[in-house]
């Protein structure tokens, strides 16, 4: 039993977030954390200095959480001590990534963010983010990376109908997520139920409707 | 318990019993619903952190990806968990992120405060368990669950085992009282019947009483088999006793009667010898009167003498056998006692004196109206010898004065005669009522010694008592009482 609770006995004056916190999380948890509290509530409050998250914000957020339910293939060709995420085109972070994520860890692996100019490039990533600017390219990029280990996620249209693995989604002012499973099986990787749960749709089915 | 101190040892017993089983059985009852109560809310503590737990990881991904529907999806699996009434999952920062509860009421609430660093905590309040934990997904604390349980199912479970533990109280107690009332008999009853057998015994002193043994070699036969030698020895005591009380009183009744007979031959005797010298003695008086008037001429006056002296010795020896054949008389006469007025016999006795003392000047004072019941003969003779010796006593005085009356004296009634003459050594006043006993000379006051012997003896008769109260030439008193 870890209760050590007495009943009766006022509990020490301390909210559960800041007990949480004062145990050292990282920067981007408290990062992720405003985000996500933000997000809930409707109105925009402002929390100390911070201002209300912008989309993209929220997006690498979601970038970087995806590593954490997603296990990749043994043999995928990435190096062993790092966990990379690429951004193939335009960059619409600005400067997030680097001032949020970059140096955090998943699964003990230290996180490098890589921006690409070709697809070849990204094929040492886990996770590539494909710029809309790339829209037109998208093709290629997708055969090029196919039967590869790499996650793929845009928020350019139809993405997973046209060979994507996740598409980023704003619905209602929140940023939601779809995803094409059997592209991802395909590539070897798997998908934690826990995060299919939270996708708006779930195709499993490759390119249906293409 | 003043009451019970009255009861019997019976009563005593199984109520002793019933209350050592009760008691007992009460604190084990106590002891194991403590304990399974104790366990019950460690299990129940454990049991909703599990359930604190899996509804945490199953939010971790809707917190991370901001889906508050699908946290509250998970939290919904919570209705198979009829004693959740509120579960939450909040934010890292304490905002509430999803929400359920029991009736479907979907209002947030505030997270409780917590205990810093602690990844769950839980207390009771308000009659529910409240446990909050912190989310943990990979080692990273993501946000908090919260919920709070009833405790409906320990009351139910309190109930049914004060349910159980009444029935089996009552099915213990009265086991109990079946088996105090089987062993009663063993121990109580023998104890009983000792005490009944004493009470006989006591009230009726009847010590051939016997209590029965129990046969069995336990406490109480042990007292049985003392009582009964006790009364054993008792009863040969006692009729070792009675044996000689009863020799005893027949020795004294043969002696008594030997004494009786004795007395009875002694008085016979004296009073036939006093008759009897009587005879003999009237003859030389006859005689010696008849030798004085017959042959006075041919006696000289030295013969003429000797025969006044014997003549003297004659008479005075009469006297004496008189008041010997008087007391004689005194000692075997009846009592018939009767009231009457003792001052009028006193007058009479006085008025006989006066003309026996007729040449000297006596004062008398007699108080009147005095009652005594007695036998008046008796009495007559009491008043004659003590009236009389006080004139006798006083004869050398030239005012006598002789007082009779009554007073009082150590609580009872006391008669007196008291006279102011020649009085006496009052170191010899015991001898003075002794037969032949005196403290003056013959030839100083005349007398034969046994008129105060009577009157002892009368008194003693009518259960009164007499003594005397003097000094040499200062007048005597006698009182007595009867």
């Amino acid at each position: 039993m870890t209760g050590k609770h007495i009943r009766g006995m006022e509990p020490f004056q301390c909210t559960p977030a800041r007990c949480v916190t004062s145990s050292g999380p990282s920067r981007l948890f408290r990062f992720v954390a405003v985000v996500v509290a933000c997000a809930v509530i409707a109105a925009p409050i402002l929390y100390g200095q911070q201002s209300n998250p912008t989309e993209y914000e929220v997006k690498a957020a979601y970038l970087y959480n995806f590593g954490k339910f997603v296990e990749w293939p043994a043999k995928a060709r990435t190096a062993d001590d790092s966990f990379t995420i690429c951004v193939l085109g335009q960059d619409p972070f600005g400067t997030t990534f680097d001032t949020t994520i970059a140096g955090e860890n998943i699964n003990g692996k230290k996180v490098v963010i890589k921006r690409v100019a070709k697809p070849q490039d990204a094929l040492s990533c886990r996770i590539l983010f494909i710029s809309s600017s790339e829209e037109s390219r998208l093709k290629e990029i997708v055969a090029t990376l196919d039967k590869t280990s790499v996650l793929t996620v845009s928020d350019i249209p139809q993405f997973t109908r046209r060979g994507g693995m996740i598409q980023f989604v704003v619905e209602a002012n929140k940023v939601r997520f779809e995803v094409n499973l059997a592209i991802a099986e395909r590539a070897g990787l798997i998908l934690s139920s826990q995060l299919l749960k939270v996708a708006i749709s779930v195709r499993r089915s490759p390119q249906a409707g293409d | 318990m003043l009451g019970v101190r009255n009861y019997s040892i019976t009563k005593k017993l199984i109520g002793m019993n019933m209350l050592v089983s009760g008691a007992a059985l009460l604190i084990a009852c106590a002891a194991f619903v403590a304990y399974d109560l104790i366990t019950f809310r460690e299990a129940m503590v454990h049991n909703l952190s599990i359930q604190a737990q899996m509804a945490g990881s199953n939010s971790v991904s809707p917190l991370m990806f901001n889906d508050p529907q699908a946290a509250e999806n998970t939290l919904s699996a919570l209705k198979a968990a009829p004693n959740v009434v509120l579960a939450g999952i909040y934010t890292l920062d304490g905002r509430p992120f999803a929400t359920y509860w029991r009736g479907g009421n979907g209002q947030t609430v505030a997270l409780p405060q917590m205990y810093t660093n602690q990844t769950e905590g839980h207390w009771f309040k308000d009659g529910q368990l409240l446990l909050v934990r912190t989310i943990v997904f990979q080692r990273k604390p993501t946000g908090t669950v919260y919920i709070r349980s009833d405790l409906r199912e320990m009351s139910a479970r309190l109930k049914r085992y004060a349910g159980i533990a009444a029935m089996v109280l009552l099915a213990s107690l009265v086991a109990a009282l079946l088996v105090a009332s089987i062993f009663q008999r063993a121990v109580a009853e023998p104890i009983v019947h000792l005490a009944e057998i004493t009470r006989i015994v006591s009230r009726d002193k009847n010590y051939a009483m016997r209590a029965t043994p129990t046969g069995k070699r336990d406490e109480p036969d042990i007292l049985i088999g003392a009582f009964n030698e006790m009364l054993r020895q008792i009863q040969q005591r006692e009729e070792a006793l009675q044996q000689a009380h009863d020799e005893l009183e027949q020795r004294v009744e043969e002696r008594t009667a030997q004494l009786a007979a004795a007395n009875k031959e002694l008085e016979a005797f004296s009073y036939s010898v006093s008759h009897d010298l009587r005879t003999p003695l009237r003859g030389i008086d006859g005689f010696s009167l008849a030798l004085l008037e017959d042959y006075a001429e041919r006696l000289d006056d030295q013969g003429k003498e000797h025969l006044q002296r014997i003549r003297a010795a004659t008479q005075r020896m009469g006297m004496l056998i008189d008041d010997l054949l008087n007391l004689s008389r005194m000692t075997r006469a009846e009592i018939r006692k009767e009231s009457f007025d003792i001052s009028t016999i006193a007058h009479s006795v006085v008025e006989s004196l006066q003309e026996a003392h007729a040449k000297r000047r006596i004062e008398f004072w007699i108080e009147d109206g005095l009652e005594a019941n007695a036998d008046p003969r008796l009495l007559r003779v009491v008043l004659e010898n003590l009236l009389g010796n006080a004139c006798k006593f006083t004869s050398k005085r030239t005012s006598a004065r002789v007082e009779f009356g009554k007073m009082h004296r150590n609580g009872s009634t006391a008669y007196f005669v008291r006279d102011n003459g020649a009085g006496f050594d009052p170191a010899y006043a015991d001898r003075l009522f002794g037969a032949f006993q005196r403290l003056h000379g013959a030839t100083e006051f005349p007398g034969t010694g046994v008129g105060l012997a009577t009157v002892q003896r009368i008194i003693h008769r009518h259960g009164g008592q007499i003594w005397a109260e003097g000094e040499v030439e200062k007048g005597a008193a006698f009182y007595f009482t009867l």
